[in-house]
């Protein structure tokens, strides 16, 4: 593996060298899946750590100290989220774990944690709740993935029969329950009130905000709500110490992350890479760049939940602020890679039909707003449109921005809004030309200069 | 003042207004009279904020705010019309209005939709909308009543967080998801819930519509009367629609302390009786064996004579009434007036008869607490009710309680619908709810578990009632009544740990074999364990009809003159009347029907239909049966005169629900040609016998009860107000204009219970309560 | 039927909540895969197990899409059609089974093998395009290795189907891709195989019921 580029030559005297594998490091070991493998290679290590060395509330401490911000979208810092937990509540508390992933570009949870390394999700899992004083956690799989439920079940299994959960675990007087949870289809659910709804057998509806779930949660007792990623990290935080942690990444975005590469590029995948890893590093370095050598078009840096960047801001460092400062997020850090020779129209179509189709139903503007939005993109798309129907999509994405009940709403309108601010003069020649600017269905021919930024 | 510190202080366009922490924007702005259109929301209901059209700018957010969710916080500075504000608002609407259909002309919720409404003050004047809109099977039943219009849901929810959260009964549910979202019915959970058409009153458009309302009339067309139910003894608060005299819906008036804005769909729907063809039209004088067509002065003259003509045969104990649990108070008194101060007789009396009162002025089987009192209780206990089918909106009270987490305890011979969501559940014989209250108390006197100052300050006649309940123990009665001993005896145990208990037993019970002595027996463990003349702790009957309670206040009764006067004490009443009264107590329902009179005067209840086969013949055998209706009844069928009454719709007076509240009823329509108000009709009979009664009105009635009546002293309708008013009443701070305004009570304390509430006790300590010639 | 021994089943997944209500989504899931679909008799015994009303049981199924109360093909296929997806040419691939299948997506073969279905992102944005056969992932899918899928499915028989003998559809850069970083993981491979099998063996258990 080749050192990042882009990293500063001060980052060369890191504790771990440049690309430190936090996660990853154990993943190509056969059978890594197995508790005993796990365990061979250092596994539940941090957990004895943790339980001898920290006090609970030390441990939540030390994960404020390594800067670990969630990773489940919102890039909440989570320590501080764990001390949000009321310190008189006589009820039970619970730990979610956030494990729905549905965000059209984002792999990882799945795939690089819960079906190849379990028992890292279980460790940190164990550590997690030992901090925050909980003593029954769920992890909440989402329904589709059978693969990564099973082995999970099967991880957990190993986990009691090792004498790493139920009573008394490895002899600290901390007991713990974990219980796999299946989904049942609902990107909704992944927003953790609806997780916490659905987990109590209901539909997935978004709940009022606040009270927060850290206050009033699942069965309306204190509750944490966290990525796997973001719980999956936590057990290299004690190995190797906050300090160590946070020497990663940049001043707000510590640490690593992993980073979902998908569409026109080489070599998608996921790669574990400090935050503030350049975008352009990511796509050409680790993604060998455009597929069939060809030129981007669009990005979305984070998740379809998440505005386009175009370009000519491929230097935009992968982290929070940077790609906030760009006019974009980072979410779930599921880069999707747009060519030139896509169909803006038919790309944002696609991405607002997941949203009309996933929206709960419960908020008018969420659930009719969608419901407009593909028609008219629909229409459009198909070389009906009117002119009119341009700045039509753009003010229903006003009225739906910011009065939606939760952020599913704002997020069907990010894709629509940038791509209409970046490439408007594709959405007019599907109008004018009744038909696609580029792509096979290209036909007509381009109005006007500096179409595509 | 420590109150006003504790007021937020919130300005909302420019005008300040303080109100209790916690408020919603939505409330606060209401009080200012600043609307804010809402769906979604429901005052009854947690706050949701699901439809998104309550938007409001508060300063400091960057975004809209939901009013209906957000709570005022110090300071705060709010905008019910900025120009965010009114995008918002016109954003939603449209949305609301892609997929709503555009039947308005025909739609029965048109004029008095909300979505017309606030689209004509808040929406946009036209739509952009130009594509296709979703489509659906126009109206399909979701139930025997309710008819569902899936084009015109907005999602809103507030039905069917009606079903499922306020009466948490089977019903409407959300199906599917997002914009296929529709409101349906799951076939193995039919909506046949009794608080049903709820729904159709909640729906804020025409998308749950109620079968008998369906294409029927405008709103606008409607004449609204506010009055109250004159089904069962809850009297929940209505609306009374009426176009050209016939009553086409009720809708409900909210009243916090009764109803919170629910009726019943047995309430709601009762419009067939009134506006039913088989109602009676004119005067019937049986001639030849038949009954036959007269006038009224015909009909009236001929009851008058034939009265006459009995008591100077037989004397006027011949003579006897049964009166009516349906009638208004005014006519209540009145009928007994009648029979006592004009034709001298005290045989009066009505079908559910008289409790066991004690032996002076006291209310012993008195409901204590109140409805609203329930949601106070950590316990309740039912006895011998159905109160899902005989007291519907006391049951949704209930079940509020229950949310709130308040253990009920159902106690019946049979399963209720209760008792899915009860914390535990007693079964027994039929007729054996005497018995098992006698032995829960014996429990509580044999562990014992008596506590408070009550027990303990009569402990020698508690340490007596022990000794004579020894003989018939827990056990033994439990096996006689066919229930489980042990599950009473922990019911025992869990009353007398109770924060607070509130023990309710069914009106009927009481009627049982070994109801004799029920509503003394509960009234004792209520007081011997401490749950007694405090909010949310309490005992007492509920009542069967919208006004039981109300005709034995009055004095239907054969040995209590109204207000539960002894017949001994009298005095004051006869020289208010001018006449002398009989001072013996008269024949009860069953001995006049016995054979006990020769002339039977009924005003508004039905003996015929529960008469034994030896009754029916008794009644057919009198010199006389005189029979106020609506309908010819069975007992009407063999009157020898049948005087056409009038249903509550059509009269003006008050009722008296189960938890003593007073309320006003009002004419909502004019009175079917023919017939008369039971009051008109007493004064004509009255008048016939030359008595000279001279009331212009039910309101002329109601004074002279206020005069007369000790329980109702100084009642007046407009003291009563919009939602009645709980007796006992005294005089309490003045109203704006200055007049004084009534106050009722909201439970009883023991000295009220014991000696009335103008006796007074003799000071020495009075002993336990004890039933109409128990010797004690 | 939902026999004993299925409700045994659902009062264990009960007994792993603090509250039964809780224990709703996966008795719906045993509930379907016991009998191939949201019957109104599963309905009433997730109802009973978990102590809610049949109707609430209702609503929280309609909710969800993989619940399903039409009985649907002994192989569900569904392709994914999310963006990452769409970018790498799904819609060829749905268009391609379509034919092949002689089904529309939603629909099933007159047979009552085949369903084919357009799914939301799997979360195999790196495999694009993605499709599952009954729970079990293909990825990095051609309209060539979709159909080898389907010739092997309708060669080997329903019981047959997707057991770890089946290996062809990977170009070999399926789990490959997954770690990127590392080599593939045979590991998870035998697990899936497995996994799949016995899956597999309870849909078509439950259909020779
Ligand atoms: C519509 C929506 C979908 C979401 N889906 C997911 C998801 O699939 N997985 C996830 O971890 N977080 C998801 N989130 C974010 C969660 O609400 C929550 O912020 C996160 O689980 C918190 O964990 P973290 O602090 O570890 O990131 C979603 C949020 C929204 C609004
Ligand atoms: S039927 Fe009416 S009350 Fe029910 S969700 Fe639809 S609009 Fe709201
Ligand atoms: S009334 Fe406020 S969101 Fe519906």
């Amino acid at each position: 593996m080749s050192e990042t580029p882009g990293t500063t030559p001060a980052n060369n005297s890191l504790p771990l060298g440049p690309t430190p594998r936090f996660l990853t490091r154990n993943f190509g070991v056969p059978g890594i899946d197995r508790i005993e493998v796990y365990r061979q290679h250092g596994g539940y290590e941090s957990l004895a750590k943790a339980l001898t060395q920290f006090e609970p509330d030390a441990l939540v401490e030390e994960v404020k100290k390594s800067g670990l911000r969630g990773r489940g979208g919102a890039g909440f810092a989570t320590g501080m989220k764990w001390g949000f937990l009321p310190k008189d509540n006589p009820k039970p508390r619970y730990l979610c774990v956030n494990a729905d992933e549905s965000e059209p570009g984002t792999f990882k949870d799945r795939v690089m944690i819960m079906e190849v390394c379990p028992h890292l999700l279980v460790e940190g899992t164990i550590i997690s709740s030992f901090a925050t004083k909980v003593h029954h956690a769920f992890i909440y799989v989402r329904g589709e993935l059978p693969l990564a439920e099973r082995q999970m079940a099967r991880a957990v299994r190993e986990a009691y029969d090792a004498g790493l959960l139920g009573k008394n675990i490895l002899g600290s007087g901390f007991d713990l329950d974990i219980t796999v949870h299946r989904g049942a289809g609902a990107y909704i659910c992944g927003e953790e009130s609806a997780l916490l709804e659905s987990l109590e057998g209901k539909r997935g509806y978004p709940r009022l905000k606040p009270p927060f779930p850290a206050v009033v949660g699942l069965y309306s007792s204190p509750t944490v709500i966290n990525n796997v990623e973001t719980i999956a990290t936590v057990p290299a935080v004690v190995e190797h110490g906050a300090d160590v942690y946070a020497a990663y990444g940049t001043e707000k975005s510590k640490g690593t992350r992993l980073y979902c590469l998908s569409g026109h590029v080489e070599r998608p995948g996921n790669y574990e890479l400090p935050l503030g890893v350049p975008l352009r590093t990511l796509i050409e370095d680790y993604g060998g760049g455009v597929r069939g050598g060809r030129q981007v078009k669009a990005v979305v840096p984070g998740g379809s939940s998440t505005p386009f960047l175009k370009p000519s801001q491929l230097d935009t460092p992968l982290d929070y602020e940077s790609v906030a400062a760009a006019g974009s997020m980072l979410g779930s850090a599921g880069v999707i890679v747009l060519d030139d020779q896509t169909c803006i129209v038919g790309a944002v179509l696609r991405m607002t039909e997941f949203y009309r189709d996933e929206s709960c139903g419960k908020c008018t503007p969420c659930r009719e707003g969608t419901f407009w939005l593909v028609q008219l993109l629909e229409r459009l798309e198909a070389g009906h449109g009117k002119e009119s129907d341009i700045p039509l999509l753009a003010d229903i994405c006003d009225n739906i921005f910011g009065r939606s009940f939760c952020p599913l709403g704002d997020a069907a309108t990010m894709s629509i809004v940038s791509s209409i601010k970046l490439f408007y003069n594709e959405y007019l020649h599907h109008v004018t030309a009744h038909g696609c600017l580029v792509g096979p269905r290209a036909r007509g021919v381009a109005v006007g200069a500096g179409a595509n930024v | 003042m420590g109150e006003q510190q504790e007021l937020v202080t919130i300005t909302i366009d420019g005008r300040e207004v303080s109100v209790p922490p916690g408020t919603l924007l939505w409330e606060a702005a209401r009080q200012l009279d600043i609307e804010i259109p809402i769906y979604c929301y429901h005052p009854k209901m947690d706050p949701l904020g699901a439809c998104r059209m309550c938007f409001v700018e508060v300063k400091g957010m960057p975004k809209p705010m939901t009013a209906c969710t957000t709570t005022v916080t110090p300071n705060m500075v709010v905008s019910t019309d900025s120009p965010m504000v009114k995008k918002s608002r016109r954003g939603t609407l449209e949305f609301l209005l892609i997929n709503h259909p555009l039947d308005c002309p025909i739609c029965d919720k048109g004029g008095e939709c909300d979505l017309q409404d606030f689209t004509l003050r808040h929406g946009p004047g036209g739509t952009r909308f130009d594509l296709y809109k979703r489509h659906y099977v126009k109206p399909i039943a979701v139930s025997d009543r309710v008819l569902l219009d899936r084009e015109r849901c907005i999602a809103c929810q507030r039905c069917v967080r009606f079903c499922q959260d306020v009466a948490m009964e089977n019903g409407l549910v959300m199906m599917e998801r997002g914009f296929k979202t529709e409101v349906g019915v799951e076939e193995d959970a039919p909506f046949d819930s009794i608080f049903s058409g709820n729904v159709v009153e909640m729906c804020p458009v025409g998308a749950l519509t109620a079968k008998s309302y369906r294409f029927v009339t405008r709103p606008w067309e409607l004449k609204r009367t506010a009055s109250v139910c004159g089904q069962c003894s809850v009297g929940c608060n209505v609306l009374v629609d009426v176009r050209v005299n016939k009553v086409l819906r009720q809708y409900s008036r909210t009243n916090d302390s009764i109803d919170e804005g629910f009726l019943c769909d047995r309430g709601r729907w009762n419009t067939e009786l009134v506006n039913s063809p088989q109602r009676l039209r004119t005067p019937l004088i049986r001639r030849n064996g038949a009954l036959e067509p007269a006038t009224w002065e015909e009909a009236l003259q001929l009851v008058a004579q034939r009265l006459r003509a009995v008591a100077s045969t037989h004397g006027a104990s011949a003579i006897g009434g049964i009166g009516s649990t349906h009638t208004t108070n005014e006519e209540a008194y009145l009928f007994q007036k009648l029979l006592r101060a004009g034709l001298g007789t005290n045989n009066v009396d009505h079908f559910h008869g008289r409790f066991p009162a004690m032996e002076r002025n006291g209310l012993p089987w008195v409901w204590t607490d109140s409805i609203a009192g329930l949601e106070k209780a950590s316990h309740i206990v039912l006895l011998g009710t159905d109160t899902y089918n005989r007291q519907p909106i006391v049951d949704l009270r209930i079940r509020r309680a229950i949310r709130k987490g308040t253990r009920v305890y159902v106690v019946t011979p049979e399963p209720s619908r209760l008792d899915r969501l009860a914390a535990g559940t007693i079964r027994y014989n039929e007729g054996q709810t005497g018995a098992v209250s006698r032995a829960l108390l014996s429990a509580v006197l044999s562990e014992p578990l008596t506590r408070g100052d009550f027990a303990t300050k009569r402990a020698a006649s508690v340490a007596a009632l022990r000794d004579s309940l020894a003989h018939t123990n827990t056990e033994a009665l439990a096996a006689f009544a066919g229930a489980d001993a042990t599950a009473l005896r922990a019911l025992a145990r869990e009353i007398a740990q109770a924060d607070g208990a509130v023990l309710l037993y069914d009106e009927m019970a009481t009627r049982e074999s070994t109801g004799e002595t029920l509503a003394q027996d509960v009234l004792q463990l209520a007081l011997l364990t401490d749950n007694f003349g405090r909010p949310g702790a309490g005992t007492g009957p509920l009542m069967e009809d919208n006004n039981s309670l109300g005709a034995r206040d009055m004095g239907l009764l054969p040995d209590q003159l109204p207000g539960y006067r002894m017949l001994a004490d009298g005095a004051a009443l006869a020289q208010a009347w001018g006449m002398t009264l009989p001072d013996t107590a008269g024949m009860d329902y069953d001995a006049m029907l016995a054979g006990g009179v020769r002339a039977l005067y009924v005003m508004g209840a039905d003996p015929a239909r529960h008469a034994t086969p030896e009754q029916l013949a008794q009644l057919e055998a009198l010199d006389l049966l005189v029979v106020q209706e609506l309908f010819l009844t069975e007992t009407a069928k063999r009157a020898t005169v049948v005087l056409p009454a009038v249903a509550y719709m059509e009269k003006d007076g008050t009722f008296t629900n189960t938890e003593r509240a007073v309320q006003v009823v009002r004419r909502a329509m004019q009175e079917l040609p023919g017939a008369r108000a039971d009051w008109q009709i007493l004064i004509g009979v009255a008048n016939a016998l030359g008595l000279g009664w001279r009331y212009g009105s039910p309101l002329e009635v109601l004074a002279e009860i206020g005069r007369l009546v000790p329980l109702y002293a100084g009642i007046s309708r407009r003291g009563l107000g919009a939602e009645g008013v709980r007796w006992p009443f005294s005089a309490g701070e003045s109203d704006a204009t200055g007049k004084p305004t009534l106050v009722g009570s909201p439970h009883l304390t023991w000295t009220m219970v014991e000696h009335g509430v103008t006796g007074n006790g003799d000071g020495a300590e009075p002993a336990l309560p004890r039933a109409h010639g128990e010797q004690g | 039927m939902i026999g004993e021994e299925v409700q045994v089943r659902l009062r264990e997944i009960v007994s792993r909540y603090p509250s039964a209500r809780s224990a709703m989504l996966p008795c719906l899931h045993l509930v379907q895969e016991e009998q191939g679909y949201i019957t109104p008799e599963g309905i009433i015994a997730v109802a009973e197990a978990i102590g809610a009303k049949p109707d609430e049981v209702e609503s929280v199924v309609t909710f969800y899409s993989m619940y399903t109360e039409e009985p649907k093909g002994r192989c569900v296929i569904k392709v994914c059609t999310s963006i990452a997806c769409y970018l790498r040419g799904c819609d060829d691939v749905l268009a391609h089974l379509e034919q092949r299948l002689g089904i529309r997506k939603g629909e099933t073969s007159s047979d009552g093998r085949f369903t084919l279905e357009a799914a939301e992102c799997l979360a195999a944005c790196g495999m694009a395009p993605a499709m599952q056969v009954n729970g079990r992932f293909f990825e990095n899918v051609t309209t060539e290795s979709a159909d080898t899928l389907v010739d092997y499915l309708v060669s080997a028989g329903d019981t047959a189907a997707l057991t770890s003998a089946w290996q062809p559809v990977s170009d070999g850069r399926g789990m490959a891709t997954v770690s990127r970083l590392d080599a593939a993981n045979p590991a998870v491979e035998a697990v899936e195989a497995a996994d799949t099998a016995d899956t597999t063996a309870q849909q078509n258990g439950a259909h020779e019921r």
